[in-house]
């Protein structure tokens, strides 16, 4: 009886977190596989930096599928903001530099990267709200738009040669904590108290669970969703500042799949696609679910082309559950 | 051997975390009858009737049909056996045809194997006219009303040759022209020898139509009758296991001044109410009256700013209100608890809590605009402990709430608003009767702190027994104002069918 009981109560929980109990046997399993290696700080270190530029990624669209929406333009929007911050960021002398000869002080190239995506998330929040263009449509057209405009404004050229201090944003530390980790604390706690703890936030889950009723209860439907869309074309400009900075350039392959990525984390972190449900801690840990499943691969030497086919698997997967979870109610 | 029962439940016992759903529950019922399952929201009838289709598995007990063991994997295989539900909501695909949905899934084929759409069309037709249902096969189905639509649902049933039709809650979209028609419908069904359950809160239905009724409380089950045997106080008592003969209370309130006025209101759609006028004063219970179609719904919608309006004028507590939206409307003293639960009612996936807190956030901010979620909390609890919500707790999910908690819920969410004026489009439908009550002594209450509310309602009774004055419309149109000397069912109904 106690024993049917505990059974019970652990397999309640279980299905209650089951993001984090997946997490948490990931990690066991690669632990025994590589007889701990892979858990040494180095590694986790290595893991949560290179996972840190898609956790912003992550918690825009992750707020957007809570609304019911969704956002296809991620990957093509950080490539343009990257773009845009490694523009402002390239040394002066560098011959090819876009704006060649002229030095801009350290925060015209944050600024401008996250003014770059803030305006292509107002711009898709308009088309949703206001046009009533379904969401997918909206993102795939704005996805293009970004490629292209991405193109334009490099010429198709590489932007590389930037400043020491531009690079330092990124590859910088406090003590033995990458910068980069700290940022990813900061962004996860203020979308956690937007998402908690005000009334924009409760009006993002209401939308999403019924819009008609959000509605109804006098909530502004349009201009919450144009705020969703703004907030997380924000993130992703300063994901792209981020990652230009990382990486010292950038270029028209820059977070490309980006998208795939983070959509796939969040869902994976148990934010439904049917709207209105999911956490921060659930997008977080999503996003470092996905990133264990890759590093644990490479760790352990499997061929990248099969650690495509099972991140695909993996995706389809946790939909499935999250269908099974919440269809059988309604 | 033929069995003398279509249907045996023995023994149904369904427990879910916390909650006996269903206790031993035994229900049978013979062919050829009309067999009422009643009972107040959460007494037991929905889940027997979901372990019935599958959708549950029951823990204990067995299902018999003819005698036979039967347990069906979903509503698919009970339809397939012969046993099919015509539900509260409709379950067709709006674009397609009378027949096409009609035959959907098994569609007559050609040798070609092609879809033999002429055979289709006849078939359908001769179902229809067997029936005595005047609509063309080939009408797209979302074109049609609710009640024609419903009526379609019957004729898929009785199109698969079904022994037992459970139908819950048939006539809450449905005038009583259409009731009378759907009666028709089900003595046909009877005269076939086909078991009909009928789930409805509707009393005078039960005695108009039922052969045995079947009452269940708190999941068990109370007894069967014959309706003969039956009073409606009787039958109330058996429900609620209180006397219950009190169905109305008695609106105590004085009037004042006026606090809502309407003039010359037309919708955007031209097909919708037109040149609307009314005033509402304080501590009064305005009734709206007439069938379905008449656009009341409508004009609730676009007082309250969801629904367009090409000309007219709202005027709240003196002060002209244009371009109204909900989010002014609330501001201005509304609140409006719509017709369509699900559809526009409750965000299925949140707890109690903030499906009740949700319209009133603003109110409930800290100094630096964070929600102060210990304060909503309280008082969205407090709201529902005053309406007696039965909820486990206030992190609930509403989705797991019975249809009459959940509408506490949403008058809660309203009452939380602080409104001057609440519209209250069907607020007891689908709901047992003891919520019922509790929700007309709420309705009184309101008015005697001299709110104002707004009722449409398509139960006459209802209509007559709380409001002060009752407006009718019909086709859009207001066809007539009555007062509490004037309002009869005859009067209403003569207002109700003038342009028809």
């Amino acid at each position: 009886m106690e024993m049917k009981k505990l059974l019970n109560d652990s397999k309640k929980l279980a299905s209650q977190y089951t993001t984090w109990v997946t997490f948490v046997g990931l990690l066991l399993l690669l632990s025994v596989l590589t007889k701990g290696n892979a858990l040494r700080w180095n590694s986790i270190r290595n893991l949560l930096i290179a996972e840190s530029v898609r956790s912003f990624a992550a918690l825009g669209v992750g707020m957007i599928i809570i609304t019911k929406g969704i956002d296809l333009s991620i990957g093509y929007v950080v490539c343009l903001t990257a773009s845009v911050a490694a523009s402002f960021a390239q040394n002066p002398d560098y011959a090819s530099a876009i704006y060649a000869g002229q030095s801009f002080p350290l925060i015209v190239p944050v600024v401008a990267a996250v003014a770059a995506g803030g305006l292509f998330g107002l711009f898709n929040g308009y088309l949703i709200a206001y046009g009533k263009l379904p969401p997918f449509i909206a993102t795939l057209g704005s996805m293009s738009i970004a490629k292209g405009l991405q193109l334009i404004y490099t010429k198709a050229a590489v932007v590389g040669s930037l400043n020491q201090n531009f690079k330092n944003i990124s590859q910088g530390s406090v003590g033995p904590i990458p910068n980069l980790i700290i940022y990813v604390i900061i962004a996860a706690f203020i979308v956690w108290v937007v998402l908690r703890h005000t009334r924009q936030g409760t009006n993002f889950y209401a939308i999403g669970g019924n819009a008609q009723a959000a509605r109804v209860s006098g909530i502004n439907v349009e201009r919450e969703l144009m705020m969703v869309y703004t907030y997380a074309g924000i993130l992703y400009g300063i994901a792209g500042t981020l990652l230009a900075s990382r990486l010292g350039l950038a270029n028209s392959l820059t977070a490309n799949g980006m998208e795939l990525d983070a959509i796939a984390a969040v869902t994976v972190g148990g934010v439904s696609q049917s709207g209105g449900v999911g956490s921060v801690s659930g997008m977080m840990v999503g996003v470092f679910t996905m990133g264990l499943i890759n590093y644990g691969m490479s760790f352990l030497g499997v061929d990248s082309y099969y650690q495509q086919l099972v991140k695909g698997f993996i995706i389809i997967v946790a939909v499935y559950f999250d269908m099974k979870k919440y269809a059988r109610r309604s | 051997m033929e069995s003398t029962f279509a249907l045996e439940m023995e023994s149904i016992t369904k427990v879910f975390p916390g909650v006996r759903a269903l206790d031993g529950v035994t229900f049978r019922v013979k062919p050829g009858t009309v067999h009422a399952l009643m009972g107040e929201n959460g007494a037991g009838k929905s889940t027997l009737m979901k372990c019935l289709f599958g959708i549950y598995k029951e823990d204990e007990g067995t299902i018999k049909l003819n005698g036979e063991i039967h347990h069906f994997k979903d509503s698919h295989d009970a339809l397939q056996n012969g046993v099919s539900m015509i539900h509260q909501e409709l379950s067709n695909v709006p674009e397609r045809s009378v027949a096409q949905n009609i035959y959907l899934g098994r569609e007559p084929l050609k040798k070609t194997g092609l879809i033999d759409h002429k055979r289709m069309n006849e078939d359908t037709k001769e179902l229809l006219k067997r029936l005595e249902i005047d609509i063309k096969p080939d009408c797209r189905i979302g074109s049609l009303s609710i009640s024609m639509q419903q009526t379609c649902e019957i004729a898929k049933a009785v199109s698969y040759n079904s022994r037992v039709v459970v139908m819950d809650e048939p006539t809450s979209s449905l005038t009583d022209n259409e009731v009378a028609h759907l009666f028709k419908i089900i003595r046909q069904l009877k005269a076939h020898n086909v078991a009909v359950v009928y789930i409805s809160h509707k009393m005078e239905e039960i005695f108009a139509i039922a052969d045995e009724v079947s009452v269940m409380r708190d999941g068990k089950m109370i007894g069967t009758y014959p309706v003969s045997d039956l009073s409606n106080d009787r039958l109330i008592n058996l429900m609620v296991g209180r006397d219950a003969n009190l169905r109305f209370p008695t609106v105590k309130s004085s009037i004042g001044e006026e606090i809502l006025r309407v003039e010359n209101l037309t919708a955007l759609n031209s097909r919708s109410f037109k040149d609307i006028s009314f005033s509402l004063k304080r501590g009064e219970i305005l009734g709206i009256g007439g069938l379905v179609g008449a656009q009341r719904t409508e004009l609730m919608e676009a007082i309250f700013g969801v629904r367009a309006i090409r000309e007219g004028k709202i005027f709240i507590k003196g002060e002209e209100v244009s371009n109204i939206t909900p989010r002014k409307a609330i501001e201005h003293g509304l609140g409006m608890i719509t017709e369509d639960r699900r559809g526009s009612g409750i965000f299925p996936l949140l707890d109690i809590s903030t499906n009740t807190s949700i319209a009133s956030l603003k109110e409930y901010l800290s100094k630096i605009g964070l929600l102060q979620h210990k304060q909503l909390k309280e008082e969205a609890a407090k709201y529902n402990e005053a309406l007696r919500t039965k909820t486990p707790t206030m992190e609930t999910l509403i989705q797991n709430l019975s249809g009459g908690n959940q509408q506490k819920v949403i008058i809660s969410r309203w009452l939380m608003t602080l409104p001057d004026i609440l519209i209250m489009d069907e607020p007891t439908r689908g709901i047992d009767v003891g919520a019922k009550y509790e929700i007309y002594q709420i309705m009184c209450q309101l008015v005697e702190q001299g709110k104002a509310i707004i009722m449409v309602s398509s139960e006459m009774p209802e209509l007559i027994g709380m409001s002060n004055r009752v407006m009718v419309l019909c086709n859009g149109r207001c066809t007539g104002m009555l007062d509490k000397q004037q309002c009869s069912q005859e009067a209403i109904m003569r207002l109700a069918t003038q342009f028809m």
